[in-house]
């Protein structure tokens, strides 16, 4: 790429990401919707949402939540990626890939299954009673709520840390231990140690994914009237009757405000984590550490978490999808029925959304690795005052919840003449699924294209070759491989994405997720979990080609 | 006629300056060696001539044509600069063929097809690999590579091919053998040649003319001979072969000669530095201009002989005396005292 189409790339770039973040915040200080021909500027909608008690017990919640699910997260992640990396404990190989799976099946399904599961009339809290006589969990209190997010979020400290365990040389663990220091001592003063950076930086993402949290407390928030700010964005728009924009760009605005410095902090972390790492010693077979008996409490801690966060509510939800009804004292045989499923099949909007989710994670996944792929080019080996600026671009829409940057795109697509017909088509979808997981697949298609020497194309140059051509004849194919993968991870992560497409949801723009929203606003639990089970079965078909493929996926 | 010219060249990473202002004049069919320790500067210039790196000030010209003019903010690309480049990795390309890797080049310049053909088998054949075009680089071994990153450099007969530390990743009895195979191979093609190296005899047994760099500055450039033998300064004698170091002050100077002393046993060597009376200085002289003699006379010392190591072709002998330790080839000698001869005009004073 020559400097000029590097430079119109990121134009267009920074274009895609301020246009949303711009409309939200002068939307936020109009008194009406920005689309009217009378509004004003005014402050009035700061105040009314300053004023309101909802936002700040929202407020509060979320920091409790976030707070309260990274003390839970970053403990049983790091223990579970020091266990799982460097002890002999019994079972690694087949429990690890298990591990992840809480981060690629999509939040709302997951609390769907919490509530068939463990709800008052969950399979396991009727079992329970009928066992022991009482039920000593109540699901929609903030404390379970807590629990359930921490655990959730025990992949995402697990994934971070055991990565740079693994990369931690064992030469200085060897070192600690032939100056003497036992195993234990070793790991507390030595391992530990030179990870931290990484817990920590694992600790921060995960309290900035609390803030972000939308789809568990939706679920598990709504029967006790829990409000997150996410989902106090989401009621707002019920609250008054009429929808008020600038109520809920205030909102917005609050949401950024407050992850936008989290994720700045997320990014100092990485880099202090990654130059730490980077001084670590030649990384080979590592000897496992024995820890004698205490594999056997170590194995039942990591069962009862495993069965927690994904067998009780994955089966769960998966049973409650072939039972006509459930409920004290029916027999499961009796009610067995694939009526569900067929009912399923009866809604032209839902069959649509099984088809659009499909097309837009496959088709749509494989143009944003297209895009992704353009912008890490234009500023592939460029060291410029237009890198940095797309560095920090690249932030922004990180700090949008998917809940709204669709609203924020949505808002585009109203607003500009020219998009205007494009809102009740797939493109709007797409355009903010591309930019919600920008962040995300550029560091996917970067990690690709860091692999491959940067004399790799000198030589090209130095033959006669283009910027243009070696992208096109060199990089370009030295790198489809990782490119492949990178598609296969966004085609996941679009699968189970549900929050962006809530407010593009229109006849035309359903996807599973948006679809599975609004469904369980209106209690239809029978489609919901036939509908969680097709998206399970999806995702599950997903990671089964990943694994096929032999690439390891990092989250 | 000169081929590439360099002058001033000043180039800064930051607030680093890598180097300082070189001038060099390259010649038609010449062989150049750029040697230096690492962070000497020299692959950093080599770089600049690839069009790889951009200087901050100074010109650089390939044949009369200026490439590179800071002053005129002229920059012309890597690829319009038409050069050829070894890179130390070797840097072939894994997912193209031999015959793909050197075709390169001729199908960015739109050679026909046939001639295209012809001219990589010749080029392949050139370096004693016409028969595994159809290999991929991992299926073949080092120096194989070797040879496959040579071909590709010259197979659109660049003016000049530049090769950055070409024989590092070769274990050490390929390396001699690469070494002689290079030479004849450029001078076979007659091209005019700048290599990378920070191994002084590789210098010497490939180029015509070596260019001793030392932090980002030349520190002298000429014949391997004159460098070997006339070194300008401490630092190239050092560089350029093993010597013994004598620590003194001077002690007298009469025609060209300074007098140091060892142990109190008075020395005259050639003064290189022009240091004055009573100034410290070194005397420096190589291994192999060491004598044992058989007794007292001018410039001789007596020394213990602490030890000695077999080489097999040669003994090297560890000698003290005094405080300073004196190193010497030569045949097996006895235990005891032994009596060295340092030739007044191998002895350099710096």
């Amino acid at each position: 790429m020559n400097r000029a189409t590097r430079i119109a790339v990121i134009v267009a770039m920074a274009i895609a990401v301020l246009a949303p973040i711009g409309l939200v915040v002068y939307q936020s200080f109009l008194d009406g919707p920005f689309f009217q021909p009378k509004t004003a500027f005014t402050l009035s909608a700061y105040e009314f949402v300053l004023d309101d008690e909802d936002f700040f017990d929202a407020l509060y919640n979320s920091a409790i939540i976030a707070l309260g699910m990274t003390a839970i997260a970053v403990p049983v992640g790091a223990l579970l990626a020091f266990l799982m990396t460097r002890t002999d404990l019994p079972g690694r190989r087949w429990i690890e890939p298990v591990i992840l799976v809480p981060m690629f099946v999509s939040s709302v399904v997951l609390a769907f299954g919490f509530v068939v599961s463990l709800g008052p009339a969950g399979f396991v809290t009727l079992w329970f009673k009928g066992v022991f006589g009482f039920v000593p969990w109540y699901l929609y209190s903030k404390w379970m709520l807590i629990v359930i997010a921490g655990l959730t979020h025990v992949p995402h400290v697990f994934l971070y840390t055991s990565s740079a365990l693994r990369s931690l040389g064992s030469d200085v663990e060897e070192a600690a231990r032939m100056t003497g220091a036992g195993p234990l001592r070793t790991a507390m003063t030595v391992s530990l140690p030179m990870v931290m950076p990484n817990i920590l930086y694992a600790a921060v993402l995960v309290f900035f994914l609390g803030f972000e949290l939308f789809g568990l407390p939706l679920v598990l928030g709504d029967p006790e009237g829990i409000l997150v700010l996410a989902t106090y964005l989401y009621k707002l728009t019920n609250k008054l009757g009429t929808p008020s924009y600038q109520l809920m760009a205030v909102v917005v605005v609050a949401i950024i405000c407050i992850a936008l410095p989290l994720v700045a902090l997320q990014r100092f972390l990485l880099r202090a984590a990654n130059r730490y790492v980077s001084v670590k010693g030649k990384a080979s077979a590592q000897k496992p550490v024995s820890i004698g008996v205490w594999r056997w409490p170590a194995a039942a801690m990591i069962t009862g978490w495993l069965l927690f966060t994904v067998v009780v509510p994955i089966s769960g939800l998966v049973l409650r999808a072939f039972v006509s009804s459930w409920g004290e004292g029916v027999n499961l045989l009796d009610v067995l029925t694939l009526a569900h499923f067929r009912e399923l099949m009866e809604f032209p909007n839902l069959t649509r959304g099984i088809v659009n989710t499909l097309l837009i994670a496959s088709v749509g996944g494989a143009l944003s690795v297209g895009v992704y792929t353009m912008l890490n080019l234009a500023a592939h080996r460029w060291q410029s005052g237009w890198t940095r600026l797309m560095d920090y671009l690249v932030l922004l829409p990180r700090a949008m919840p998917g809940l709204v940057a669709g609203l924020a795109i949505f808002w585009v697509f109203l607003f500009t003449p020219f998009l205007s017909p494009l809102r009740q088509t797939m493109i709007a979808i797409w355009v903010a699924y591309t930019l919600v997981w920008l962040a995300y697949g550029m560091r996917l298609v970067s990690g690709a294209l860091l692999q491959i020497g940067p004399e790799l194309e000198e030589a090209g140059r130095i033959v006669g070759a283009s910027p243009g051509r070696v992208s096109r004849d060199l990089t370009i194919p030295l790198v489809k491989v990782g490119l492949f993968s990178s598609w296969l991870l966004i085609f996941v992560t679009f699968m189970r994405e549900y929050s962006t497409g809530v407010y593009l949801l229109a006849p035309g723009t359903e996807v599973i997720g948006s679809l599975l929203v609004s469904l369980w606003g209106t209690g239809a639990v029978d489609l919901v979990t036939a509908l969680s089970t097709v998206n399970i079965a999806m995702i599950g078909g997903g990671l089964l080609l990943m694994s096929l493929f032999g690439k390891r996926s990092h989250g | 006629m000169a081929k590439l010219i360099i002058d001033d060249l000043h180039l800064s990473y930051g607030s680093t300056e890598i180097l300082k202002g070189i001038t060099a004049t390259f010649a038609q069919g010449e062989i150049v060696a750029l040697l230096g320790r690492s962070g000497s500067g020299k692959t950093t210039l080599l770089r600049s001539i690839a069009g790889l790196e951009e200087p901050k000030k100074g010109v650089i010209s390939i044949g009369d044509q200026p490439v590179f003019d800071a002053a005129a903010g002229l920059n012309v690309p890597s690829e319009k600069r038409g050069l050829g480049l070894v890179f130390q990795s070797y840097a072939l390309w894994p997912h193209k063929t031999v015959f793909e890797n050197v075709a390169y080049g001729l199908r960015l310049r739109n050679v026909p097809k046939a001639e295209l053909q012809q001219r990589v088998a010749a080029v392949l054949d050139g370096v004693g690999l016409g028969h595994l075009g159809d290999r991929y680089p991992h299926q073949m071994s080092g120096g194989q590579q070797q040879r496959v990153a040579l071909a590709r450099a010259l197979v659109y007969n660049p003016p000049v091919i530049l090769l950055d530390e070409p024989l590092s990743n070769l274990d050490a009895k390929l390396r001699e053998e690469a070494r002689i195979w290079i030479r004849t191979l450029i001078k076979r093609m007659n091209l005019t040649a700048v290599f990378v190296t920070h191994d002084q005899v590789e210098a010497m047994a490939i180029a015509d003319r070596i260019v001793l760099l030392d932090g980002g500055r030349i520190v002298q450039a000429g014949t391997p001979e004159q460098l070997y033998t006339e070194p300008v300064s401490l630092f190239a004698s050092e560089f350029m072969g093993v010597n013994n170091q004598i620590k003194s002050r001077v002690q007298d100077k009469r025609g060209g000669y300074a007098r140091i002393e060892l142990s109190g046993h008075p020395l005259w060597g050639k003064d290189r530095a022009g240091k004055g009376v009573s100034e410290e200085a070194t005397g420096v002289i190589r291994l192999e201009q060491v004598e044992v003699v058989d007794g007292e006379g001018e410039n001789r010392v007596p020394a213990e002989l602490e030890t000695s190591v077999y080489l097999g072709s040669h003994w090297e002998h560890v000698f003290r005396c005094g405080d300073q330790t004196l190193r010497a080839f030569g045949r097996p000698l006895p235990a005891g005292t032994h009596w060295l001869h340092l030739p007044p005009e191998q002895l350099w004073v710096f």
